[in-house]
């Protein structure tokens, strides 16, 4: 997946993606990070043809993305977003069978069968019938992620998964993301807030600060306290911690 | 037993006991006995009583009931809100003004009130059809509830002091009038269990729609013109009769689930006992007179909405 000069406004006086060019690295772990108002879930909304760019051009697999009608985008292309709900009571297993319309006509039955590998790797098979408003926040981010999966997905969008999640589920939901990425080959790209979080599960990161790249590498490269602290408009130490590694903080 | 398979026995026992009262029931009543000997052609009073007045009043309003209560489920799944009914939206009043206008400038022609009471409807849904509109729930109540009292004010403006000569509800029906109605009630009640599967669909927002490949505009649309159809057709045959699209569905999700595959056709069979019940209470009631059954659920209905919506735990933007 590749971005060339691509931009983006709704108000020309203020890009809100400016000539912005990267190569999204295959079949790893990608990370977005950067200050609120960056342009991170403006750019992930492009990158999944939920926007359309002004000018520039976004290439999945050397082929335009504005050219893939939506079942094929969505075998290609799977989003878990910060907003996911539904708007009345459905089972933990017919959300999950969404994932799976891309691949059927769409009056056709899909089978619980079907469905029941992607609940196993996310380990809700137990909860296949309960409704998904009874779950808890951690369980119901994980039928999400069961969906998205069950889309068969090259590209897999996280859009600040961890955000509604306390820190013992957050550790479990990265754990999950690193472990399904590594047996499905997928590209994974998500939003993160945690600069910590992205530093540890990324094999790339991607700096964004006013619509723009302003820095790109493996995490050890962005652990450069001047960089962070002038993307960020604040001072960041990075701080050694025995048995962890490099942390950021802030003072 | 589970609950649901419950739900629906009784119905249909429901539906086979009312359905003997009412063909037994009226101005003269036959036992059991007369209504066999009838069925086995052994009476001949009997046969034209039933033939010729209990059977078509009996099969219109089981089928009108049914029609009625498929359309309420499938424009609440489309709007994802438990109140749009479209008796309620204005869906049905649109179509019986439309049908007294062309009544009163239009020449005639072949099927003239259904293709009337179909664009009217629609006019309803595309004046109802709005983002303001669609953003909150109670927006789009209130601007059905707007638009359907300025339908039905001006269907009065322009029946003041005049006799239309339309007959409205299930008094003295003909067959010819059955037949269309059934015709177009088992189509749109076939294609309504056939696309059922959508209505589920629709409890995922657009957005997420869009990421599975699944185009909701185009579902969304093909209910509609559904829920028209089965309004029209109502609406052509007997007026309005409002609310059976909201209790029937509301009831329905308590006993039989959330799932539109169970929910339809609990329904639609559910949708034709109500009204089979309240056409017979209505004709029986005031003997020889009888009270319509547009007017008795009315009555029923208005509280059953002030009980739905005032009921702890209601929110109007789910369809509960």
């Amino acid at each position: 997946m590749e971005l060339k000069q691509v931009n983006f406004s709704y108000n020309a006086n203020h890009p809100l993606i400016n000539h912005f060019s990267a190569k999204v690295p295959q079949g790893k772990i990608l990370s977005i990070i950067g200050p609120n108002g960056a342009g991170k879930t403006t750019l992930l909304q492009l990158l999944t043809g939920q926007l359309i760019p002004d000018s520039g051009q976004i290439l999945v697999d050397n082929q335009p993305l504005a050219d893939l009608d939506a079942k094929e985008r969505a075998t290609k292309i799977a989003i878990v977003s910060q907003q996911h709900h539904v708007l009345d009571e459905m089972t933990v297993s017919d959300v999950v069978k969404m994932g799976r319309r891309p691949f059927h006509s769409l009056l056709a039955t899909i089978s619980d069968e079907e469905v029941a590998p992607f609940l196993e790797q996310v380990q809700l098979t137990k909860m296949a019938t309960r409704n998904i408003a009874s779950l808890s926040g951690g369980q119901q981010q994980r039928v999400w992620i069961a969906m998205a999966l069950a889309q068969e997905p090259e590209y897999l969008f996280l859009d600040e998964p961890t955000t509604y999640l306390d820190v013992r589920y957050q550790t479990e939901l990265m754990a999950l993301i690193q472990k399904l990425q590594a047996d499905k080959k997928m590209t994974v790209i998500l939003i993160l807030h945690d600069i910590n979080q992205a530093m540890k599960i990324s094999d790339e990161i991607w700096l964004l600060k006013n619509g723009q790249l302003i820095a790109s590498g493996r995490p050890e490269q962005l652990l450069n306290e001047s960089l962070l602290s002038a993307a960020f408009g604040m001072t960041v130490h990075v701080v050694t911690v025995p048995g962890y590694g490099q942390y950021v903080v802030q003072v | 037993m589970k609950k649901e398979t419950i739900a629906y026995l009784v119905v249909v026992i429901g539906l086979v006991i009312t359905s003997m009262v009412a063909l037994m029931s009226g101005v003269d009543f036959l036992t059991p006995l007369d209504l066999w000997r009838a069925i086995n052609g052994n009476n001949a009073d009997a046969v034209n009583t039933i033939l010729n007045f209990r059977a078509p009043r009996w099969i219109a309003s089981l089928i009108c009931g049914g029609m009625l209560a498929a359309a309420g489920a499938l424009s609440q799944s489309v709007f994802s809100n438990s109140l749009a009914d479209p008796t309620i939206l204005g869906v049905t009043s649109g179509g019986d003004l439309l049908i007294l206008l062309g009544g009163l400038f239009l020449p005639t022609f072949p099927m003239r009130n259904l293709i009337l009471a179909f664009i009217g409807g629609g006019l309803a849904l595309w004046l109802l059809i709005n983002k303001q509109t669609l953003r909150t729930p109670y927006k789009l109540i209130i601007v059905g509830v707007a638009l359907n009292l300025t339908f039905v004010g001006l269907k009065q403006l322009f029946t003041q002091g005049i006799s239309t000569g339309i007959v409205t509800g299930f008094n003295g029906i003909t067959w010819p009038k059955v037949l269309t109605l059934l015709v177009i009630g088992c189509i749109g009640l076939f294609v309504a269990l056939l696309l059922a599967p959508w209505a589920n669909y629709l409890k995922l927002p657009d957005q997420q729609l869009a990421s599975v490949g699944v185009p909701a505009t185009l579902i969304r649309l093909s209910l509609l013109t559904l829920v028209v159809v089965l309004s029209a057709g109502v609406t052509t045959a007997v007026s309005t009769i409002p609310f059976i699209g909201i209790i029937v569905p509301s009831i329905g999700r308590k006993l039989v689930g959330h799932d539109y595959q169970t929910l339809i056709p609990f329904s639609i069979l559910g949708g034709a006992w109500l009204l089979l019940i309240v056409d017979t209470v209505g004709r029986l009631v005031v003997l020889p007179s009888e009270i319509s059954a547009a007017t008795i659920m009315t009555i029923i209905g208005g509280p059953f909405l002030v009980f739905l919506v005032q009921r702890r735990g209601f929110n109007g933007t789910k369809a509960s």
